[in-house]
C-alpha cells in the first residue's frame, strides 16, 4: 500500500472504548489511504466500527493508537481546539439527518462554517451563494428547511460541506433519510463533485450505495475485510 | 472567531425563540423595574422632606423640651416619641423665647408655639384641626402668603384676643366659597374672630399650614390651660453663626431653667438625621427588590440549562463545523448576558415609567445611581448565571451531541 501520496492516510488505527471495565475494540488495526480526488465508500454492517472510523477521519475523535495524516499533517494527537479548526477547514460533513438549523434560511445554514473562521460578511454571502448554486439551489437561498424537500435539504447540507473548500467531503449515510429517488439524486450530486476533482468519502451500510463509488472499503469487526 | 460574528449568532439564536427569550428576561425585567421604582420612592421621600424642612426657612434653630438624643432617633426612634411626650411636661415659658430674642444679638426672631387639637365649628360644619398658638413674628420665619386678610399683630398677642388665622383647607372645609373674614369660628368652647386665610401651600403632615388654625399664643395658653410652650423656633441672622448661636441659646436656657430639660437643634443637624433615616429606608427597599433580581438571574440560568439540553444537537453540529469549546462558551454567555442586559434595559424603562406614574400620587425621584446600579447588576447576573450553562454546552462531546435526539 502506498503510504504518503494520499490526501488522507490511516496507519494501524486502534480505538478501544472502556465500558464498565470491559475493553471494547471498535477499531482493530485499520490501515487505509485515500488519494486526492478519489471517491471512496466505506461499507459495513452496524457494529463493524464504521461510525468510529468516520469520527476519526472526520477529526471528531482521536484514535487510541495509530497515526492519522491529513494533507501531510499528523492529526492523531491534536487538542480539541486544533481538531475543531481542522474540522472547519479540511472536512465537509454531510449527515444522515441533514442537521440543518431550523427557522434559519438555506443561505445562513450554508454560511455557518464560515462564521467560525473569520470570513468577512460580504465573502460569507458570496461563498454561500456560490455553494448553493453548485448544488442547483440558487433559487432557494431564503427558504427555511421546513420549506424544502428532503433531497433539497440534503443538498443544502452538501453546499454547507462545500463552502469552506475542504480537503475531504465526508458523508455519513447521506441517503439514509431519503426515498430512493432523492437518494439517487444526492448520489448524483456527490458523483458530480467527484468529477469536479473533489475527494469524497461516503460511509454507509448499504452496498448498493457503496458500489457507486470508485473504490469500496469493506469493514467488519473493526478491520478492513476486502 | 470575531466577537461580532458571535454576537450575531447569539442574537439569531434568541430571535428564533422570541417568546421564550422574553419570558426568560421577565425575571430580570421585574427585578430591575422594582429596584428602580422602590429606590425612586425612597429618594423621592427624602427629597420631599428635605424640601419641606428647607421651606421652614434657613438658619433655623429649634428649642424643644426634654433631652433628646438625635443619634438615638436615627437608630431606633424610641426617642422620637419621648420627644413628643415631653412637650406636655415642658418647662419652657413664653418669656424664655422673649429672652432668647432680646438677649442674643445673633438671633433675628424667636417664635414660641403651643400646639393643641380641637374641633372647629361653623354653622353646623365641624372639622378637627390643629391649633397653633404663636406670636406675631411667626410670619417672619415661615413667610406665609395670605389669600385674604392678615396675621395677628403684637398687641393682639399681648392682650390675648380671640382672633384666628385659618389654613387654606380649614377655611375651605368650614366656609366653602363663602367669605370667612369677620365671621366667628368656634374652637372648643370659645368663639374666635377670623382675620385671615392663608394661601394653599400643599403637602401634608406637620409641615403644612393648610389644615391648621393659628391663634395668639397667650389666648391658646389660657384656653388650653397651658403655662408653658411646646417649641421655640429661632432664626439666626447669619448662617455662619448658627452653631455658635446654638451654644448661646443653651447658655441662656441653662441659666433660666436651672436644669438641662431641653434640647437645642439646628436645622442642618435635623436634616442630616432625617436623611440618614431615609437613606437606610431606601437601601432596605432597594435590597428587597434586589432579591427579586437574584431570582430573575436564577431564572435565566434555569432556562439556559434547559436550552443547552434542548439544543444539544445544534451544539454538536456547530462543533462538527468547527466551533471550538471557547466559541460555544462565549456564544451561550453572550446569549445569557443579552437576556439579562436586555431585560435590564426594559426594566429600567418600565421602572422609570412606573415611577413617573406613581409621582402623580407621591413624591418619587429616579436617581442616576439606581439606574447605573440596576444595569451593572443585571449584566453581572447574566455573566454569573450564564457561566454554568455555557460551560455545560462547551464541554459537550460533538459525537455524543450529534447522536442526541
Amino acid at each position: 500500500m502506498t503510504k504518503n501520496n494520499g490526501i488522507l492516510s490511516l496507519e494501524n488505527i486502534f480505538k478501544i472504548y472502556k465500558m464498565d471495565g470491559i475493553s471494547v475494540k471498535a477499531l482493530n488495526g485499520v490501515t487505509l489511504t485515500v488519494k486526492k480526488g478519489e471517491f471512496v465508500s466505506i461499507v459495513g454492517p452496524s457494529g463493524s466500527g464504521k461510525s468510529t472510523l468516520m469520527h476519526i477521519i472526520g477529526c471528531l475523535d482521536i484514535p487510541t493508537s495509530g497515526k492519522v495524516t491529513l494533507e501531510h499533517h499528523e492529526i492523531s494527537r491534536l487538542s480539541e481546539n486544533s481538531l475543531a479548526k481542522i474540522r472547519n477547514k479540511k472536512i465537509g460533513f454531510v449527515f444522515q439527518q441533514f442537521n440543518l438549523l431550523a427557522r434559519t434560511s438555506a443561505l445562513e445554514n450554508v454560511s455557518l462554517p464560515l462564521f467560525y473562521n473569520g470570513t468577512t460578511d460580504s465573502d460569507i454571502r458570496e461563498k454561500a451563494k456560490k455553494a448553493l448554486e453548485t448544488v442547483d439551489l440558487g433559487d432557494r437561498l431564503e427558504h427555511h428547511p421546513n420549506q424544502l424537500s428532503g433531497g433539497q435539504q440534503q443538498r443544502v447540507a452538501i453546499a454547507r460541506a462545500l463552502v469552506t473548500d475542504p480537503a475531504i467531503i465526508l458523508a455519513d449515510e447521506p441517503t439514509g433519510n431519503l426515498d430512493s429517488k432523492s437518494g439517487l439524486e444526492i448520489m448524483g450530486v456527490l458523483k458530480q463533485l467527484h468529477k469536479q476533482g473533489r475527494t469524497v468519502v461516503v460511509v454507509t451500510h448499504d452496498s448498493k450505495i457503496a458500489s457507486q463509488a470508485q473504490r469500496t472499503i469493506k469493514l467488519g469487526d473493526g478491520r478492513i475485510v476486502n | 472567531m470575531p466577537i461580532r460574528q458571535l454576537i450575531k449568532i447569539s442574537i439569531k439564536a434568541l430571535q428564533t425563540n422570541k417568546s421564550r427569550s422574553l419570558l426568560t428576561a421577565l425575571g430580570v425585567i421585574i427585578g430591575v423595574a422594582s429596584v428602580i421604582l422602590l429606590i425612586s420612592v425612597g429618594s423621592g421621600l427624602k427629597g420631599y422632606i428635605t424640601n419641606q424642612m428647607q421651606d421652614m426657612g434657613s438658619n433655623l434653630i429649634m428649642v424643644m423640651p426634654g433631652d433628646i438624643d438625635l443619634d438615638d432617633v436615627s437608630m431606633g426612634g424610641s426617642a422620637m416619641s419621648s420627644a413628643f411626650s415631653s412637650m406636655a411636661t415642658s418647662k419652657l415659658k413664653l418669656s424664655d423665647a422673649h429672652e432668647i430674642e432680646k438677649g442674643i444679638l445673633q438671633i433675628q426672631d424667636a417664635v414660641a408655639m403651643v400646639m393643641a387639637s380641637s374641633p372647629a365649628r361653623y354653622e353646623g360644619e365641624s372639622v378637627l384641626v390643629q391649633i397653633i398658638g404663636t406670636t406675631e413674628n411667626y410670619i417672619n420665619i415661615r413667610e406665609p402668603e395670605f389669600a385674604k386678610g392678615s396675621f395677628f399683630v403684637e398687641s393682639e398677642v399681648n392682650s390675648g384676643r380671640k382672633v384666628a388665622v385659618l389654613g387654606h383647607k380649614v377655611a375651605e372645609d368650614l366656609f366653602g366659597e363663602k367669605d370667612s373674614i369677620g365671621e366667628k369660628v368656634k374652637l372648643g368652647e370659645y368663639r374666635y374672630l377670623i382675620m385671615g386665610v392663608m394661601e394653599e401651600k400643599g403637602g401634608q403632615g406637620s409641615m403644612s399650614p393648610d389644615d391648621k388654625v393659628f391663634v395668639p399664643i397667650t389666648t391658646a395658653q389660657r384656653q388650653f390651660n397651658q403655662d408653658n410652650i411646646s417649641i421655640i423656633f429661632a432664626q439666626v441672622k447669619s448662617s455662619d453663626e448658627v452653631s455658635s448661636t446654638v451654644s448661646l441659646v443653651e447658655g441662656v436656657l441653662k441659666r433660666r431653667l436651672k436644669e438641662e430639660d431641653f434640647t437645642v437643634l439646628d436645622q442642618k443637624e435635623i436634616l442630616s438625621t432625617v436623611s440618614s433615616i431615609l437613606d437606610t429606608l431606601t437601601v432596605a427597599l432597594g435590597g428587597i427588590a434586589a432579591i427579586s433580581l437574584l431570582v430573575g438571574g436564577i431564572g435565566i440560568m434555569n432556562i439556559m440549562l434547559v436550552s443547552v439540553t434542548e439544543r444539544t444537537h445544534e451544539i454538536g453540529l456547530r462543533k462538527a463545523l468547527g466551533a471550538t469549546p471557547e466559541v460555544i462558551l462565549t456564544q451561550f454567555l453572550i446569549e445569557a448576558v443579552f437576556l439579562s442586559v436586555g431585560g435590564g434595559i426594559i426594566g429600567i424603562v418600565l421602572g422609570s415609567g412606573g415611577s413617573l406614574i406613581l409621582n402623580m400620587f407621591m413624591p418619587t425621584t429616579v436617581t442616576l445611581w439606581s439606574v447605573i446600579l440596576a444595569f451593572v447588576v443585571s449584566a453581572t447576573v447574566g455573566i454569573v448565571f450564564g457561566i454554568a450553562p455555557a460551560r455545560k454546552a462547551s464541554q459537550l462531546s460533538p459525537i455524543e451531541a450529534l447522536r442526541y435526539e
